[in-house]
Parts: structure tokens; sequence; C-alpha cells
């Protein structure tokens, strides 16, 4: 009757119109990556740092998607994500409009947006996304502009020079089947070098020497622990949370805080890497020997108590060392400062102190993470002048950080993907200790170009922070006043001592950082498998023989094949 | 005769809300089709590559997904029951009180829980049952070592229908409160009266006034029946229990964030609903023909 | 009530109130523990000490809050959207339970519309083409999106729908036999008869819009949108699984992790609901019994 005809009209209407709106992604005009040099209209052609820093003659505008933090306060009264001192440098420099679109809180929301953006199939002009899966499924489904040339052209020198310094890499992370798609984030190397984390104080109360090896470290715990040195409840290791790993991988291969990489690393096992056999084959770390040896050492750990009980089920990965339960933990080099912050506040006189781990002949072996894992993804329906503009202002981030008034939030500038030299925190500890004993001063670092965007700032506070002597830094040498640059410099200066001053014996890279056609499918599974047999080995839920059956069972349900693919790679 | 003229009323007042259904339920309904598809962003919804039946092929033939669904299944099932009959008894229980004041107290309290997100809830209910939490501590009194709950696969079902039930009861009874409410109070003095106990009055005059409710949630309450509860789950697990605590939702969650996988997503949603509706349709006919009962 | 007093009895009605008491203490507890934590000394918070009182004291978390305009503007958006939610909704589903309420030999396409709305109720196209729709009618970050955004509750539509049914068959007739529409029949007999069940489902939809918060991210592009609950759950620790996470990233999310700070935002968003539901209480509790017909 007329109402059910009324319905299905407006339904055949409204389905139409979903319709329109979806096709009109690829009716629109296919944009296609200049392939040749252009010059603006009037003048003649510019290159080099010229052109990377170049003001267009008419406003370009920007659209962008943002992520927030939510909790920052150092916008002043008036300013906002959209008009801020950044945006209105971007502006009178180089005639840039910055659009935001949308804003998102980092995380989980951050992710929640992006992911909804990609599958409506219309991306803003320039995002970051913080997930490499999120940028290659972008460009498979062909939503991403091909910068290849447009990079090459518009890169700063500065920006070439930090590439070179990966050799290669950056650009390998950054690109789908051969093309650049992304403009990739450069972090530093020491973020994937895991270490030691220990309370000095506590080794010294009971006249004992820094452990070097898993030997010690056994020892070391055990001690901890019949002293009760945290407490009634004492902890020897802290570990992973429910959330977070017992080593980091080949995918999410850094920053991993509580997790027992050294431990692994000692024990010459790297596990969740891929490992170039040396005669043309591949192996998934996981799978052997070593790493089976590590789980049994960690599962007898654990029933001997040496490891936190509620080790893998934590609801948060810091709570043991805030509390300062625990006198051992395993992290990269900012973990302690930045990472434990309430650690300190709790009590004053924790002394943490970061040392490698040694394996038993000495050597100090550490896997080594991937150049970046954010990505900065440019619409292909994006202009040419757009996609210029987003190179002018990464171009502008790199070179000119340091002069920027840091009150307000970094956080803040459009499309920040950080390229830093992978080098910088070991830069920094070598040059600020020379600060610090008068060697240098800090004008000596008042360099607008140069590489090291921080290090001037940093220059000018470090003897405010810490004082003398200089010899061997402990936080009774830490000015807390400041909290925030005593976060950073403890993590600095303590946290990548061992980094700086002692060299890598054996650094292993993961001959792949990716996900290969295979993977898309099995690795969930794969992945799934390996997370549970390795908890239930350590908790003592599964006997190490488990692990001979998961070695099977992971190559049968994917692994071999995938194994084969992760060959491949090694012949180009 | 008079009512023919009613039935055009009938129409209009049902017209705002089908409007409403119709823009925000049924259009959207039509993306159903994902499922079938390798859906690409870049294509859309209508160019994508129909790949008729393989999202469904792929789910079933992974090796964890029996477990996965049968995990769903145990834990929905579980939360369905108890969160029918522990509201109930509560309902009754409460309303056995002669205090008011004391009715009142309680019957705000309890709701309370389900106020706070599963992201809160987490953090108390893994400090509750950590190595050095209350239930602990109390069994140490009785001598026993101490647990590590949230690590022990065999109890995670229990635990997280157990938790959910406690954080849902209060407000999952309101219903039933304010069904009780319509209960004649002389029934109660009448069968008094005829020498009914305590337990008879529940029998014969409270229970029968909420049979109609329990039914109706019951029957609605199966449309969850592959719904173990994402955020519950995902707060709580940890890979020492993904053998039991695995449910579809953080499977499908793990599998998609990997890769963005729409079309997977889509797939599993319209598996749990076709299975929910099957049932549905099942247990309305079966409350027709056996009971006389037409639930909705 | 009816008074019994045998010694069985007796003891039941002690033991009710004992076992009652043991539940009303385990459920306070959640809200006296994020009360605890909102107080304390944000070190001690954050270290995952405070379980059953407060450690330390301090107000600043409150202090904060007040002088956050960000958090006042989400709890407005919130007001807006339940007030406008409940009513709207509410009005939504009592117009289309009534009909739904009709034996079929009055409604004839009564159970045709009933299966719709049930099959509406179970089968939905997924996260992405609901988005996509609503982005398309032009909704999104206006207030419609979240007072539309989540659909006919056909739950609540077969909740009232099914009290309509149960409601004596000489209400109806008195009231036609008096020359009464369907119209007045519903607002001037039904509805005053369905005060209970109708104050429930109000409470159902307030709360439902009150805490929802994933609407609220999804179809608000900016958080001067937010309403409160979404604005809250941005501040709680939330790191996806599987991330890098650069220092910096990571001391964000330690500043996110200020638990004194995020227990008593979600402490202050629970006070309205704490304050309305008692105010709806009375509807449910008291036991009156609302009859209107004379047998």
């Amino acid at each position: 009757m007329k109402k059910n005809m009324a319905m299905l009209l407006s339904v055949a209407l409204l389905g139409a119109s979903l319709t329109a709106c979806s096709s009109s992604n690829d009716s629109s005009n296919n944009v296609k990556a200049s392939s040749k040099p252009e010059s603006s209209s009037e003048s003649p052609a510019l290159s080099g740092d010229d052109l990377a820093f170049s003001k267009f003659p008419k406003p370009v505008d920007v659209h962008i998607g943002m992520v927030v933090d939510p909790t920052d306060k150092t916008l002043p009264e008036g300013d906002s994500v959209s008009n801020n001192q950044y945006t209105r440098y971007l502006k009178e420099k180089y005639n840039i409009n910055v659009i935001v679109d949308w804003t998102a809180a980092t995380g989980n929301d951050f992710k929640q947006k992006v992911s909804l953006t990609i599958a409506s199939g219309k991306l803003p002009d320039g995002m970051v996304v913080d997930d490499r899966s999120f940028m290659t499924k972008a460009a498979s489904s062909g939503l991403l502009y091909d910068i290849t040339d447009v990079f090459q052209q518009y890169q700063s020198s500065q920006v070439k020079d930090i590439m070179a310094s990966t050799d290669g890499r950056a650009l390998e992370n950054a690109s789908y089947k051969g093309k650049m798609v992304a403009l990739p984030n450069i972090t530093v190397d020491t973020d994937g070098v895991h270490v030691l984390w220990i309370r000095k104080d506590w080794l010294d109360k009971l006249q004992l020497p820094v452990p070097k090896t898993v030997a010690d470290i056994e020892k070391t715990a055990q001690a901890f622990i019949d002293n009760k040195m945290g407490g009634d409840k004492t902890i020897g290791i802290a570990g992973p949370s429910k959330n977070s790993f017992p080593y980091s991988t080949f995918l999410v291969s850094s920053n991993n805080m509580g997790g027992f990489d050294p431990i692994f690393g000692a024990m010459d096992a790297y596990p969740g890497y891929w490992l170039d056999n040396g005669d043309g084959s591949v192996s998934y770390g996981t799978t052997s020997d070593n790493t089976k040896k590590t789980l049994a050492l960690l599962a007898d750990w654990y029933k001997k108590g040496l490891i936190d009980p509620e080790v893998g089920t934590r609801d948060n990965v810091g709570d043991p060392i805030n509390a300062n339960q625990t006198g051992i933990f395993f992290g990269p080099w900012w973990n302690g400062g930045y990472g434990n912050g309430d650690s300190f506040k709790n009590d004053p006189t924790a002394n943490w102190q970061a040392y490698p781990v040694y394996s038993d002949d000495n050597k100090w072996n550490a896997h080594m993470k991937t150049t970046g894992s954010t990505y900065t993804i440019i619409s292909k329906n994006a202009k040419p002048d757009v996609v210029k503009a987003i190179m002018i202002m990464n171009n502008a981030l790199v070179r000119d950080e340091a002069t920027f008034d840091l009150s307000v939030a970094v956080g803040w500038y459009p499309l920040r993907n950080v390229m830093a030299a992978a080098n910088e925190t070991e830069y920094e500890y070598t040059e600020l200790l020379k600060v610090l004993k008068g060697e240098t001063n800090p004008e000596d670092y008042n360099k607008p170009n140069s590489l090291y965007k921080l290090m001037y700032a940093d220059a000018k506070k470090v003897k405010d922070v810490i004082k003398p002597p200089y010899d061997e830094l402990g936080v009774s040498n830490f000015s807390t006043a400041n909290f925030g640059d005593f976060q950073r410099l403890y993590s600095i200066m303590i946290g990548d001592r061992p980094f700086t001053t002692t060299p890598i014996d054996k650094k292993v890279y993961s001959v792949t950082y990716n996900q290969t056609p295979t993977m898309e499918t099995k690795w969930a599974n794969l992945k799934k498998m390996e997370d549970e047999t390795v908890m239930k080995i350590i908790l003592g839920q599964a006997s190490i023989d488990s692990f001979d059956k998961f070695v099977k069972d992971w190559k049968s349900q994917g692994g071999d094949e995938i194994t084969a693919e992760v060959a491949e790679l090694l012949k180009k | 005769m008079r009512k023919l003229g009613h039935q055009k009323h009938y129409y209009l007042m049902l017209l705002p809300g089908m409007v409403w259904l119709v823009m925000f339920s049924i259009v959207p309904m039509f993306g159903v089709i994902m499922a079938f598809q390798n859906f690409n962003p870049g294509a859309g919804l209508f160019k994508s590559e129909w790949v008729g039946l393989e999202n469904f092929k792929y789910m079933f033939q992974l090796n964890d997904s029996k477990t996965v669904i049968v995990n769903t299944f145990i834990i929905a099932v579980g939360k369905i029951i108890f969160n029918l009959l522990i509201p109930l008894i509560f309902a009754i229980l409460l309303n056995e009180l002669r205090s008011l004041r004391y009715k009142k107290l309680v019957q705000t309290v309890v709701y309370l829980p389900h106020f706070l997100s599963w992201v809160i809830m987490s953090t108390i209910v893994i400090g509750i049952f950590g190595y050095y939490g209350v239930v602990n501590t109390v069994i140490g009194m009785f001598g026993f070592d101490p647990k590590l709950f949230m690590a022990d696969a065999g109890i995670f079902r229990q635990l997280i229908i157990g938790t959910d039930v406690w954080k849902e009861f209060g407000y999952n009874a309101i219903i039933y409160l304010a069904a009780l409410t319509g209960i004649n109070l002389n029934l109660y003095e009448a069968a008094a009266i005829d020498g009914a106990n305590r337990w008879q009055l529940i029998r014969h005059v409270t229970l029968p006034a909420l049979t109609t409710t329990v039914v109706l949630l019951g029957v609605l309450s199966l449309g969850n029946v592959l719904n173990a509860g994402f955020d519950q789950v995902y707060n709580l697990y940890n890979p020492l229990v993904y053998s039991t605590g695995d449910i579809l939702d953080t499977w499908v969650y793990r599998l998609g964030l990997q890769n963005l996988q729409f079309s997977l997503a889509t797939a599993a949603g319209l598996f749990k609903s076709v299975i929910s509706f099957v049932l549905i349709f099942i247990s309305y006919r079966l409350a027709y023909r056996y009971a006389d009962y037409t639930v909705f | 009530m009816v008074r019994n007093t045998t010694l069985g009895s007796r003891t039941f009605e002690i033991a009710n109130i004992i076992v009652l008491g043991l539940l009303l203490i385990s459920c306070i507890y959640p809200l006296w523990y994020t009360f605890c934590v909102s107080i304390s000394d944000k070190s001690a918070a954050n270290a995952g000490l405070v379980t059953i009182y407060p450690i330390g004291f301090s107000l600043t978390p409150y202090k904060e809050i007040i002088s956050d305009s960000m958090f006042f503007n989400a709890f407005w958006i919130s007001i807006q959207r339940t007030v406008l939610g409940t009513s709207f909704t509410l009005l939504m589903t009592v117009l289309m339970a009534y009909p739904l309420a009709r034996p079929s030999k009055d409604f004839k396409m009564r159970n045709t519309f009933m299966w719709i709305l049930v099959f509406c109720m179970l089968f939905s196209g997924g996260l992405i083409p609901w988005y996509l729709t609503i982005q398309n009618y032009h909704l999104i970050n206006t207030i419609w999106a979240l007072v539309l955004g989540g659909g006919v509750p056909v739950f609540d539509v077969i909740l009232i729908m099914n009290f309509f049914r149960n409601l004596p068959k000489e209400l109806n007739e008195a009231a036609v036999v008096d020359g009464a529409g369907p119209w007045s029949i519903l607002f001037r007999v039904y509805i005053p008869c369905s005060i209970p069940v109708l104050a429930a489902v109000a409470l159902f939809i307030s709360v439902y819009h009150w805490n929802e918060f994933f609407n609220g991210l999804v179809l608000s592009n900016t958080s001067s949108h937010y309403p409160l609950q979404t604005y809250i759950q941005q501040l709680v620790v939330n790191i996806p699984v599987g991330t890098n996470l650069t220092p910096e990233q990571y001391k964000k999310l330690s500043e996110l992790s200020n638990r004194t700070l995020n227990s008593a935002k979600v402490f202050i968003a629970m006070v309205p609901m704490l304050v309305v539901y008692p105010f709806l209480q009375k509807y449910f509790v008291s036991g009156i019994m609302l009859g209107a017909v004379k047998e």
C-alpha cells in the first residue's frame, strides 16, 4: 500500500545516494605524481634548499587529520589546533594554510578515526598514521599519492642526510611495491636497544657488584628478594603486563618496556626476528634452540619466584616499578627517567642505573629496530601544490624545531612526523658531558641548521639539573626542581650511557620488518600460538617440551610458507 | 467498524519511528554486502571485488575458529542464563524486605557498577583477583596457597560471567522491580489469609507476575547468544587465557587490527546476526506453539 | 506487607538482610575505590598502591577539572544529548509500541512491522556502512548524530509494547465506548497506566545516552564536540596493543595515566546519574497499584 511504497522509494533513494557518494571517489580526477621538475610559473626554476623552503605565491590549503594530546595545556589562551604558533609560522613563511578537518587523542581513539577514514576512502590531504598496516592498506587500495619524485626534488639537504644515514632502510620502510608512498619516520636507534635497569642503591646496600651475565642477574634478584629490599612483596625481576610483550618482534621492534629482550640476546636468541642464516635461507628466531633454552631459563626463574608472580596478567607494566617493589627490569634508554617518573617521586633515593647484559663469553648481543613506525600519508586526490606543501612542512620542521619556543609543545606542529638523526641521543650524551665538565659552552651548540635539534636547549639547562661530581652520575646528582627536565636528562645521561659508551658486539637486524602477503592471512593465528606458548612456558603452565610441538604446529600452519617468502626478500 | 478507521492512525503513529529506522538501520544494512566482498576502500561498496563466501570459509578454516566460537557461545549463554536468574532472585529478595529505606538504599547502590566502564572495572577486578588481592588474602586465611586467577584458563570463563553478572545485576533488576510494582497487594493479603507461607506467596503470587517479563527478556537475550562482551574480555584477557577466553570479537579484532580487514569483521558480524535471528525465531515459534504465548 | 512471624520466616529475613548487605558493600566498592584514588597522592595512585583507603590527600585533580573548560563543554553536550535523546526516543518508542500492542485483527500489518523491527535489531551492515551513511547525511559533528545515531531502540519498544498488551482489555474498551480515538487512548489511558515501565525505559535511555562514548568519538571531528564520556575515555590509558611507542608518546600516555585525575573525572561524570536515579526510583519502588477500571 501507500506506506510500503513510500518506504521502498525512500530506501531506493537513499541507497542511490550512497552509490553516488562512494563512487565519487574514483570518478574524481586521478592526480598523478609529477614526473618532471616543475618550475613556478614566472621565476627561474628553484632547486635544492631554495626549493625545499620556497614560499608559495598564493596561499595553499592543506587539509589534515591530526593526533592531539588531550592533557596538553601548553597552548596559550585563544590558540587552538588550527591556530597556534606553528600554523602561523607556516602561513607567514611559506603561505601554507593548515586546515584541520578532524582530531583525535593519541592511542586507540586516533587509530579508530584513521581506520574509519581509510574505510571511507576519503583521506584528508595528509595525516600521520602510526601503524604500517594502515599505510599498506591505504596504498593497496589505491588511495595514496606516489611521492617518489616529489620527495626527491623537494627534500632539504638535512632531510637528505638523515635519510642517507639509514642506508636506504627508511626509504624501503616508506615504500609500497617500489613506490614511495609516505614520509617515513626516523627515530633514534637506541629506542630499540634494551638494557638492564637496576636499583644501584640496593646493590650498594647489599654490597653486591653490578650483574653482568644472566647468571649474575639470577643471583642478584635472589639477593634482593631474600633481603626484602622492596618490602614484604619484593619482586626480583619485573616483566610484561597483559598488554606488553616478553620480547620485541620484527613488527614492533622497539620500546619494549618490561620485556626480557637483553636476556634473550645474552643467550644469543632473537625470538620475533627473521634471521639470515647466511646460506640463503632464513629462520624465525622464536623457533630456534637458543630461544628454547632461554624460555627454559625464564621458566626456572619464575618457578624460583625471581620473576613477578603476576607477570603476563598485570594491568600496567609500570606498577611494580613505580611502587619501588622491584629492583630489576629491562627496557630501552628512556625507561629510567621518562618511563618511571613516579618511582622517583615515591622514593627520591631510587638510583636506577642502566647496563648491558652480557653473554657468558662476554659479548653484548642486541637486536636492532626498524627505522621508524609512523608514516605521513598523502591522499591521491591532493593537488600537486598541496603535496609540495607537505614536503616543505616536513623540511621546515626538521630544520627549525630547535628554534621554536618549546613552551608550546611541539606536538602541535601539523603533520609532525619525527625525522631524527639515528644517533641523536648518543651525540647528546657525549656533548652534554663535555658541557658539564666545562670543556664546551652551551653557546657552541647554537647552530640553526644543526642535525641535533634539541642539543642547544638541553645544553643550556644541563648544569642546573645535574650537579658535580660528574664521573659516576646517580640520582643524587640530579635536581628534580623541573621534573620534566629531570626526566629527560636522566634518560639521556644514565639511560643512554650503555649504548653510547659500550659497543654492541653483535647487532642483529631482522631480514624484514614488514608483512609479506601470506602474513596478511596467517600471521594473526601464528602470533597467537606464539604468545600463548611462550607465556605458558614461562609461567610453568606448560612444560618446555611443548615448545617442540609449537614449532611443528607453527611450521605447518603457515610458518614454512611465510619463511620461504621472507627468504625471497634476501635475494633483492 | 469504528476500529477500521483506527488503522490509519496506527500507521501515523508508526511513521516517525519507521523513518528513523529506515534512515539509520535499513540504509546502512546494505553495507552487509561487504561480507561477501574483498572490500577495497578505494573502490567503495559498489565496486569492490565480489568473493562470495570466501571470507566465511577463511574464518572457519583457521585453526582456532572452532575454539573461539565455542568460547563465545559458552560465555554468552552463561551470561544470558545468569543475567536472567540473578537479577530475578535479587528482585524477589529485595521485594521481601520490610524496611522501605533499606530497600531504596540497596537498590540505589547495586545499580552503580553498571556505570563504570570495563576499562576502569578491569583494573579493579585484576586487583581483587591479583596475587596479593582480596580473594587470595581470604584464601590465605584458610590456609591455602595464593592462586594467580587471571592466568588460569580453567576459570577464566567463570570469571568473565561472574564479574559481568555482578556488574549488571542491579541494573538488570530494574525491569523486574518495575513489573513487581504492578502486583495487586490484595493478592498477597488474600493468599496469606488462606494460610500461605512466604515461600508459597513467592511461588504463587510474585513469580507468576514476573513470568512474562522473564520469558520476554529471555527470548530477546537470545539476540546476544554470540555476544560475549568485547570490552570486558579485551580488558581482562592475556595470552595465558586465550584458549578459553578468546571470543569471536577479540579474535576478529586482532585479525582486523593487523590489516584493517573490514570484510572479515562484517562477515563475523553477519554470522552472529544470522545465528541470533534463527534462535529467536525458533524460540518464538516454540513459545507460541507450546505455551500459547506470543512473545512479541 | 504480609507479616509472618515464624522462626523460619524470621531467619529468612535476617539472612536476606545480610546477603543484600554484602551485595551492597561489594557494589559500592568500585565507587569507593575510584573516589579514594581520586583524592590520593598522584604517585602512589600511579604505582597501584591505593586499594581500600586513600593514600595521601590531594584535591588537585578536582581543582584542575573545575578550571578545565573543555570538561564542562563536554558535560553540557552530554546534558543536551541526554535530555534531547531521552525525550525524543521515549516519544518515538511509545508511539511505536501502542500500534504494535494492538491485536492483529485490529491492526493488520502488525506482525510485519514487528518482525521488521526485530530483524533490524539483529542485523546491521556494520560500523563502516553506518558511519558512511551518517556522513552522507552531513550529520557528523552535530548533536542530532548523537541523538539519532543509535537508531530505534527495538528492545525498549518491545518492552513497552508488552506492558501495554498486558494491561486489561477493559481499559481500551471502556475508552472506545467513551468515543476516544487511538491518540486519546494512548495519551490519556495507556501512558498514565504505564508509569513504572515508562520510568524504567526513560532511565535506560538516559543512561545509554549519558554513558555512551563510542558514537561520540566517531561522529565528532574535534574534541569540542565530544560528549562527556568520550572526553573522559580519551584520558584513560588505552595503549593499543602492538604499537611502537616513542618516549614522547609514552610520556604523553603516562600523563594520560594520571590515575587520580582520571578517577576524579570518572567520579564527577557519574554524579548526574546518581542524582537522577532516586528521582525516577520512586516510580518503581512504591508498589502502588495503578488501576482505574471498575470490575
